[in-house]
């Protein structure tokens, strides 16, 4: 009986796991699902030159070269936690950004990583979010440290009335804006972060690194 | 049973002798193989430790990886299979990546399989496993001939890039146990942590204390490349049939449970380690080089 009514239970929650599953594709039905989603999200970006996300897990032979040769200790590798992505590298931008040092990009063997000048990368794209940000938020406050620190200021971030505006098609996602942001949301974002949109191919298109 | 421990006892007996007077051998003309490939897989090894110290804390970037990709200087190596999945996953070939697959596959295909016996990373943990043993029972670890069929080692190959391409992921790139020995080191020397999936080196010792060298004999896809790329190698282990005995020493030896005597030592699965030659004691095994 105890068993009977434990198998009833198993088959009623798979029953419900594959009905949310079919509810919650509904939104999505236009975007083909991948076999293994990737890893890369909202400051977790792939390193400088990186092709596209849905090519780089099968190009990358996970050799750590570009780990071992970042000299600030900015990309690290996944471990298997994150299934087939293990030993691809990322950089978090929140722990330790990029300084655009390009060693990666010339140690790479496999051409995941493909050479690019420095204000041609495109890692992802800074995106103030002006309901957190202090200089946005509130009247009085000057915080520039974004503006202050972007390697490429005046040229992807700009200040228009006082107030940090990102360029978008000059960012290159480094990240080092996000790591000196003071502000930290509840979710642990900043109050300006990067989104890899260029990593996959819905948003991002027209990067060379291909 | 009782046939094969006799061999076993005296062999014990010999390589007792030869360790206390390290460096003189026996008849004195002798060159023990075990030692020198004992310093190679020490240097191998100590290669994908300085790697990492030397980038991470001195900013020296001469030499870099571990045994998937290695530089020193510029001189690349790509390990040949996973370099092969990530063509076959990727359906892209990208120039360098060949370049650097190229110095390997000639040196499997006139040497044969000799990186997993002279240079990988778990060749050095597997003996050293096997020196500690012998320290700590006092004689020579053995385990079991051949529990299965040696042609697994080609499924396996087959099998493992069906897989991939299938999965549209390169499996043995991020599994790899010569390959995560590198990481692991990597991982400890830069950030002070360990990845989880370095259980698969622990779980690949396990089974080298269950039977000698099994991952390497039976389930690596690599050493099955290799061992393919250096089917008609250069370098064999060759019997002379006027000097052997039969007295069995060269198959108790050989990791890869391969009975040299009977000229197994030309097959494929031959990883040219030259421990038959070290246990042979009338000399009838030698190195030759060329068809014949």
């Amino acid at each position: 009986m105890a068993v009977d009514r434990k198998r009833r239970r198993f088959f009623k929650a798979v029953a419900l796991l594959g009905l949310s599953g079919r509810l919650w594709s509904v939104g999505h039905e236009a975007e083909a699902r991948p076999l293994f989603p990737s890893p890369v999200r909202t400051n977790r970006l792939r390193p400088p030159g990186a092709v596209p996300e849905e090519l780089f897990p099968l190009r990358c032979v996970r050799c750590g070269r570009c780990v071992e040769v970042c000299p600030y200790g900015s990309i690290r590798p996944l471990d298997i936690r994150n299934g087939v992505f293990a030993g691809t590298p990322v950089i978090d931008v929140t722990k330790v950004p990029c300084w655009l040092c390009m060693k990666c990009v010339e140690v790479c063997p496999t051409g995941s990583l493909q050479k690019v000048s420095q204000q041609d990368v495109r890692m992802g794209m800074a995106i103030i979010d002006k309901h957190s940000c202090f200089t946005w938020k509130e009247e009085g406050l000057l915080c520039h440290t974004c503006y202050n620190v972007c390697p490429f200021k005046e040229t992807a971030i700009k200040l228009q009335a006082m107030k940090p505006v990102v360029v978008e098609d000059k960012c290159t996602g480094c990240g080092l804006c996000v790591h000196a942001c003071p502000v930290t949301r509840d979710d642990g974002e900043k109050a300006i972060n990067v989104q890899p949109v260029y990593s996959f191919d819905a948003a991002g298109s027209g990067h060379e690194g291909r | 049973m009782f046939n094969l421990s006799i061999p076993l006892m005296q062999q014990g007996v010999v390589m007792k002798g030869v360790s206390r007077t390290p460096g003189s051998s026996r008849t004195g003309k002798r060159r023990s193989y075990g030692r020198l490939r004992l310093v190679t897989l020490l240097l191998a090894f100590s290669l994908i430790i300085a790697a990492p110290i030397l980038n991470f804390r001195y900013h020296i970037d001469f030499i870099q990886g571990w045994y998937q990709s290695v530089s020193i200087g510029n001189l690349w190596f790509v390990s040949p299979l996973e370099g092969l999945e990530t063509i076959l996953t990727s359906k892209g070939i990208y120039g360098p990546l060949l370049v650097g697959m190229l110095l390997p596959v000639v040196l499997a295909s006139l040497l044969g399989r000799v990186f997993c016996s002279w240079i990988c990373p778990i060749s050095l943990l597997s003996e050293l496993l096997e020196r500690v043993i012998r320290l700590v029972r006092r004689r020579r670890y053995r385990a079991a001939g051949n529990p299965l069929p040696r042609q697994i080692l080609w499924f396996v190959l087959v099998g493992e890039l069906l897989l991939a391409m299938i999965l549209g992921a390169p499996i043995f790139v991020f599994l790899s146990p010569p390959g995560l020995v590198g990481r692991e080191i990597m991982l400890l020397v830069m950030f002070g942590t360990l990845a989880l999936e370095g259980i698969v080196v622990i779980l690949v010792l396990i089974m080298h204390l269950v039977s000698k060298r099994f991952f390497c004999r039976y389930l690596c896809p690599l050493g099955a490349l290799l061992a393919l790329l250096g089917q008609r190698r250069q370098l064999k282990v060759e019997v002379d049939h006027e000097e052997c005995v039969q007295c069995g020493r060269c198959k108790l030896a050989c990791p890869m449970g391969l009975d040299p005597a009977r000229q197994e030592g030309g097959s494929a699965y031959c990883w040219n380690c030259g421990d038959c030659l070290d246990s042979c004691q009338v000399d009838a095994l030698h190195f030759s080089w060329g068809q014949k």
